[in-house]
């Protein structure tokens, strides 16, 4: 049977910056832990401890990622569970968010269905902040003034997990000297040397990153309801070994070499 | 080898692969798609491991079908794409 929002306790983890590695491994296992119905559905913002490039579950490390040009800006490169294309993360200049739901959510639905659906409440709260923005299938959230997200969402068990990334406000030239796709697909268009900041949410609201949060959460909590919450001992626990274990391991960044 | 396929309305399916005694070997599927249970996507490169060079497109395509189970499921790529990025592979091979 297809569930609703208003059908689910929904809780929020918004916690101090974290790894990219342990955010990979929180992922993982949150979503394991709403699927095995140990946990109630969660909302979960990111917040970065340092720069990053996540790339897709199937993407390939070498032909995504110019290694020398990541080592040399000190970004670590992690994989995650997901499918979907590459990330350039650095803190403060990106706004991450995953929903981590039970399969009865999206019951039924298309992939494509699936995905505008889980991101309504956030074209409610672009909008409220003045963006027009729109579900641009497959998987992207736009605008007038561009691209302003990328999502993912992959099955676990009896969980579905979505993820997105926003562009708040980043530094163009270094992502393209670490992402070699976004290179070509740019110098394609003609726009890598236009380009300096590719910064959708920041120059459409005029606000700082922290109060776009603060509105996505609050439009969450007055759409879907939504209780503060936190991450538990035993899943901090679980997400640190995997943290170091799994997504910190060759075998698995270059499991797509 | 090295081929490249935008699937229309999908996403990026790429191939790498070489080519022995006339049969692909070494067969690498990536991209920014989106694939139910990840694990298809090594199944799909031993599918097309061993084709001979020379099948075409609709033929490996039936292939990779003939080896996925019903419960895989593909968002944003699909046999008939990843196909066109092995012939893409195969005849840009030497320019890439």
């Amino acid at each position: 049977m297809r569930t609703d929002w208003r059908d689910h306790d929904w809780q929020l983890i918004h916690t101090i910056p974290q790894s990219p590695a342990l955010h990979m491994a929180l992922d993982d296992v949150l979503t394991h832990e709403v699927g095995a119905d140990r946990r109630a559905p969660t909302l979960r913002i990111w917040e970065w401890a340092a720069p990053a490039v996540v790339i897709g579950r199937f993407q390939s490390l070498r032909n995504e990622v110019d290694a020398a040009a990541a080592q040399r800006h000190g970004i670590e490169v992690v994989r995650r569970v997901s499918g979907g294309g590459a990330m350039f993360i650095e803190p403060g200049n990106t706004i991450t968010y995953s929903i981590y739901a039970p399969l009865s959510l999206i019951k039924g639905m298309s992939f494509q269905e699936a995905y505008a659906f889980l991101d309504a409440w956030v074209l409610q709260a672009l909008g409220e902040l003045g963006i027009k923005a729109w579900y641009q299938p497959l998987n992207d959230i736009t605008s007038a003034g561009g691209k302003i997200a990328g999502a993912a969402q992959t099955h676990r068990g009896g969980a579905v997990l979505h993820h997105v990334t926003m562009a708040y406000d980043i530094d163009a030239a270094k992502m393209l000297d670490v992402l070699r796709i976004g290179r070509e697909k740019l110098s394609d268009k003609g726009t890598a040397s236009a380009a300096k900041r590719v910064d959708p949410l920041r120059s459409q609201t005029g606000l700082p990153r922290e109060a776009v949060i603060e509105h996505m959460i609050a439009t969450f909590r007055r759409l879907h309801g939504l209780a503060d919450g936190s991450l538990q001992a035993d899943e901090l626990a679980a997400a640190e070994a995997m943290a170091q274990g799994k997504f910190a391991s060759a075998a698995w960044l270059a499991d797509v070499p | 080898m090295h081929g490249e396929y935008k699937m229309p309305g999908g996403k990026l399916v790429v191939i790498d692969l070489d080519v022995h005694d006339g049969r692909l070997a070494k067969v690498q599927l990536s991209g920014d798609f989106f694939l139910e249970p990840d694990s298809a996507l090594h199944r799909i490169n031993a599918a097309l491991d061993g084709q001979p060079a020379d099948a075409g497109e609709a033929t490996l395509a039936n292939a990779l079908r003939a080896a996925l189970s019903p419960d895989v499921m593909m968002y944003g790529v699909s046999p008939e794409a990843i196909a066109v990025a092995v012939g893409r592979a195969l005849h840009r091979g030497s320019e890439a």
